[in-house]
């Protein structure tokens, strides 16, 4: 055994850069946030303007606060804490720079096609295929970085932070990778290859898990690696970070359906979303745990130091936000939170709280460290502190009791639960105003502080000079215990994880006896795994510090506990369950004006405000009319059954309204329904419907499934011309004059087909889950 | 390898740290939260039961109920809408009380298509002589009711429910130019 001293130099120009670059794409994402919000409140500040309307910048706000903002605070918090906790420089400073050069060229990118209306509808999912492609390449250059960094390590085991962003890597991919499948019809758009339900339930496993992994588990390993230096406390629980970790990342990917609870999603899915989610709180909080109980012995040191000030409050908020998570996905509670402000209150106390103090905190303790001089002024720091907590907290009562009066407003029923109380959504409007008035004042307090955060950083690091951290370390050059494939895969916590698993699916969804042998079995593994890590924990904690001294057998367990429940979730839906997912109606296909208007109202970003899913609950269908099929959206790629009803619900808005009904409410939503908030759309009146891309683009439907007969240009040319003139003739009769050429007559084509079906033959209805 | 001794100096009697520090970090290996377990625990043992209980021992889904529900509501309410005829709506229409209520269900539900002073728009105009659709009270009554659905008028009565439908026909009929 030799032992030798090696010199390291880390590499901290790509941190330095991260961090810049989170400042500043920080203010554009807050900037952006609080004009939206205005939007909501007055819906002049539209400007009559296609690139500022609400349906445009809200993509552009929510990307840009996760994937620019948390997305380059992550990666300067990850690198920099990386090569300190592995001891080694960062693999290759040509992938470092890729990696950012590449990075905020993505964003650049998206901040210019979002606002052009070149979306695919998904939320956090929104960016065209092209951009779609350069994430997926530069997040294989930033996991190529970062394992190769890990392969070069001169520290042999793994820290708790490590494991977490292994964890947000791989499966960051795996989720983005799945969700943005799609076939293109031209450079700029593309289809979903996913429809319907299938298309919904994908959407929210990556939707939810983007939360997951992207803001959450990078955030808890920055948080394991910046709360016990600031604080200089030892981290409170190591075995707590071994069950949080693996249970968090197990449980997470299982909790994505709540986002569609009541609504057309098969009902076992609905179960499995809301059980979990509730099994999630416990996970959560073990790192919330973990992080304040590691304070404890340094809770002096808040009153002085913003860094901890942030730190403390950001894991608090984490606590909460992961306690009203759970809380809203019992299907009864989100029957009243759905489509409120009550989910935007709540994702703003993570991101506001958890995401954006971890980030001013982090940002306060590297500054010094990065450029070698004391921080301009702490006053300031802490003035930012309670500036931005007043902020939140602003920010979130007012959602929520903006939230919770919506919801009970449109629920409510009078003469015996018989009419609507409110019929006139409008109403529901009205009444929340001033809370959304009160949401802009308290978003504009949290931009104040984070501009004051952007002051500091200036004035610390102008004229600063840089500095680079280096370290020695001693190097014994002893061979690793490796655990290979038989460790990894034959050893008693993976065998009991998997063969519970296993049973726990056969009890799922297996018939009458592979049911009872799979709840046996389930139990039987519990009980069993139980006494055995009673008895012999010993073999359980030294097979797990083997493990941590190898990164790519924990990497791939890793992976298997977060693909389990994906793959549990989706394979059945898309594959298995294809005849089921009808119903007892199947939709009519659109005709090619109807799909030209449907691209348009994808492109406007009418999903923002508009749901297209009536729920199976009593005050939805008195609204709305009679709750959605599976069938009905089985063609819709993309599923536009929303998340939000900033305005009514439009899944069976067709022929409720005449044609010249819709063409006034375009041009001027208040001409025919006072009081609305929703932006005019004077330019449809304008643009001409892109006839030329419809070929392309029913080809791909009819590759997609969509039962489309072949059709040359020229008869698709003359379908659209027969149905736009129909259309023009009824707007004429009620002396409204437009083009049939124009944007306007297309949209309302798709909007008098929502809802329209047929029904099916009963064996298909009869088939369900 | 690198051993650094933990940074901050421990106090006696305080809980061993595990061996190794990582750059200056160390870890307690404290034991679990009682609660925390608790909760751990309850929620995976109320999970299991849950989904047995929804899974296995239910019988009706959340579509059949729901209809169950509404078609509740709609006898209900066809059971209360019989109680207008021409002569008790020609009597709400001179009943201010009435109009007040008509007028204001007007203004939220009817005004963007008929006008704020009826005068027609995106509908039909109702103070004018002629009537589309027939022109007894309890003719108007069914077309706010089951609505024109052809021309764009929407069947109000399920959404707004019989008391305040009649309300809105008494307020039209005390509209009516006194020819």
């Amino acid at each position: 055994m030799s032992v030798r001293t090696v010199q390291i130099h880390y590499n901290d120009k790509v941190v330095r850069q991260f961090l810049l670059a989170t400042v500043i794409w920080g203010v554009v994402g807050m900037l952006v946030g609080v004009l939206i919000a205005s939007q909501l409140n007055f819906w002049r500040v539209n400007f009559d303007l296609p690139w500022l309307t609400f349906g445009r910048l809200r993509p552009l706000h929510t990307n840009a606060v996760i994937f620019a903002f948390v997305g380059n605070m992550m990666f300067a918090g990850i690198y920099y804490s990386t090569q300190r906790l592995v001891k080694a420089r960062l693999a290759s400073d040509f992938l470092s720079q890729l990696h950012f050069w590449g990075w905020q060229l993505i964003i650049v990118s998206a901040a210019i096609t979002l606002p052009l209306g070149f979306s695919r509808s998904k939320e956090y999912a929104e960016l065209i295929w092209p951009i779609n492609i350069a994430v997926a390449g530069i997040w294989v250059v930033f996991a190529v970085n970062f394992f190769w960094t890990l392969a070069r390590r001169q520290e042999r085991g793994l820290y708790v932070a490590i494991w977490f962003y292994i964890a947000t890597i791989i499966t960051v991919a795996m989720l983005y990778i799945v969700n943005h499948l799609s076939l293109p019809t031209s450079l700029l758009h593309s289809y979903p290859i996913f429809g319907g339900v299938q298309d919904g339930l994908v959407q929210w496993w990556y939707g939810h898990n983007a939360v997951a992994f992207f803001l959450t588990t990078p955030i808890l390993g920055i948080m394991y690696y910046f709360v016990p230096k600031a604080a200089e406390r030892p981290v409170y629980s190591y075995r707590l970070s071994v069950i949080h970790f693996w249970s968090l990342v197990f449980v997470y990917i299982w909790a994505g359906p709540h986002h569609l609870l009541n609504t057309a999603l098969p009902y076992w899915l609905q179960i499995l979303g809301m059980t979990f989610s509730l099994m999630l709180w416990a996970p959560s909080w073990g790192g919330m745990l973990n992080g304040l109980l590691t304070l404890r012995g340094a809770w002096h040191k808040l009153r002085t130091e913003p860094v901890l000030k942030f730190f403390a409050a950001a894991v608090t908020f984490y606590g909460m936000s992961t306690f009203e998570g759970p809380l809203l996905s019992i299907r009864s509670v989100n029957a009243l939170a759905h489509y409120s402000d009550w989910i935007i209150g709540h994702v703003h106390a993570g991101a506001l709280g958890w995401n954006g103090f971890m980030a001013a905190g982090m940002i306060y303790w590297l500054l010094p460290r990065l450029w070698n001089r004391p921080l301009f002024s702490t006053a300031l720091a802490n003035v930012h502190f309670w500036i931005g907590l007043v902020g939140i907290l602003l920010y979130v009562a007012a959602m929520w009791v903006s939230g919770i009066t919506q919801g009970l407003m449109l629920n409510s029923t009078s003469e015996g639960g018989t009419v609507l109380t409110y019929p006139n959504f409008l109403d529901t409007l009205a009444a929340i105003r001033p809370l959304m008035a009160l949401r802009i004042v308290g978003g504009g307090l949290y931009l104040v502080g984070f501009l004051l955060l952007a002051y500091n950083v200036v004035r610390t690091i102008r004229g600063a000079e840089v500095v680079d951290g280096s370290a020695e370390v001693l190097v014994e050059d002893t061979p690793t215990p490796r655990v290979g494939v038989v460790g990894t895969f034959i050893n008693p916590p993976f065998v009991f994880s998997a063969l519970g698993t296993l049973f726990a699916c056969a009890w799922m969804f297996g018939g009458d006896f592979v049911r009872l042998v799979g709840l046996f079995g389930t139990i039987t593994s519990v009980i069993i795994a139980w006494l055995h890590f009673e008895t012999k924990k010993r073999g359980w904690s030294d097979w797990y510090d083997r493990l941590l001294l190898n990164a790519a057998p924990f990497t791939v367990l890793t992976f298997i506990a977060v693909a389990a429940g994906g793959m549990i979730q989706i394979i059945p839906t898309v594959i298995v369950n294809r005849a089921r997912n009808v119903e007892d109606r199947i939709q009519v296909p659109y005709t090619p004006l109807e799909l030209a208007g449907r691209d348009l109202y994808v492109s406007e970003g009418c999903y923002n405000c508009h749901s297209q899913m009536i729920r199976t609950l009593v005050p939805d269908v008195l609204r709305y009319g009679e709750y959605s099929r599976l069938g009905e959206s089985i063609y819709d790629h993309p599923y536009q059954w929303g998340s939000r009803r900033i305005g009514p619900d439009l899944a069976r808005v067709g022929g409720k309204y005449p044609d010249s009904w819709h063409y006034k409410h375009m041009l001027n939503p208040r001409e025919v329904s006072p009081g609305s908030n929703m932006p005019n759309y004077p330019w449809l009146f304008e643009n001409t419907t892109d006839v030329a891309a419809l070929p392309a683009k029913l080809a791909v439907q009819r590759t997609l499934g969509v039962p489309y007969p072949e059709q040359t240009p020229a008869d698709i040319q003359a379908q659209v011309d027969a149905q736009a003139a129909e259309i023009a003739a009824r707007l004429r009769d009620a002396d409204l004059r437009v083009e049939p050429d124009r944007q306007i007559i297309a949209l309302i084509a798709y909007l008098q087909k929502l809802g329209k079906s047929e029904p099916v033959r009963p064996v298909l209805a009869a088939a369900k889950p | 390898m690198s051993e650094h001794p933990p940074k901050s100096p421990r106090e006696p009697g305080e809980d061993p740290v595990r061996p190794h520090v990582f750059d200056g970090i160390s870890e307690y290996d404290k034991r679990l939260p009682n609660w925390w377990l608790a909760t751990l625990y309850g929620s995976i043992i109320f999970s299991v039961f849950y989904w047995m209980v929804t899974q296995q021992f239910r019988r009706i889904n959340d579509g059949d109920q729901v209809t169950a529900a509404v078609q509740e509501i709609r006898a209900a309410k066809l059971a209360s809408s019989g109680s207008y005829d021409d002569s008790s709506l020609l009597e709400m229409s001179r009943t201010a009380s009435v109009l007040a209520s008509g007028a204001a269900t007007y203004q939220t539900t009817c005004v963007s298509c008929h006008g704020p002073e009826l005068q027609g728009g995106i509908g039909a105009n109702l103070v004018d002589a002629t009537w589309l659709h027939g022109n007894k009270p309890t003719e108007i009554l069914r077309v706010l009711n089951e609505g024109v659905l052809t021309k764009g008028m929407p069947a109000w009565g399920p959404v707004l429910g019989p008391k305040k439908t009649a309300e809105v026909v008494a307020f039209v009929l005390s509209k009516q130019p006194a020819s």
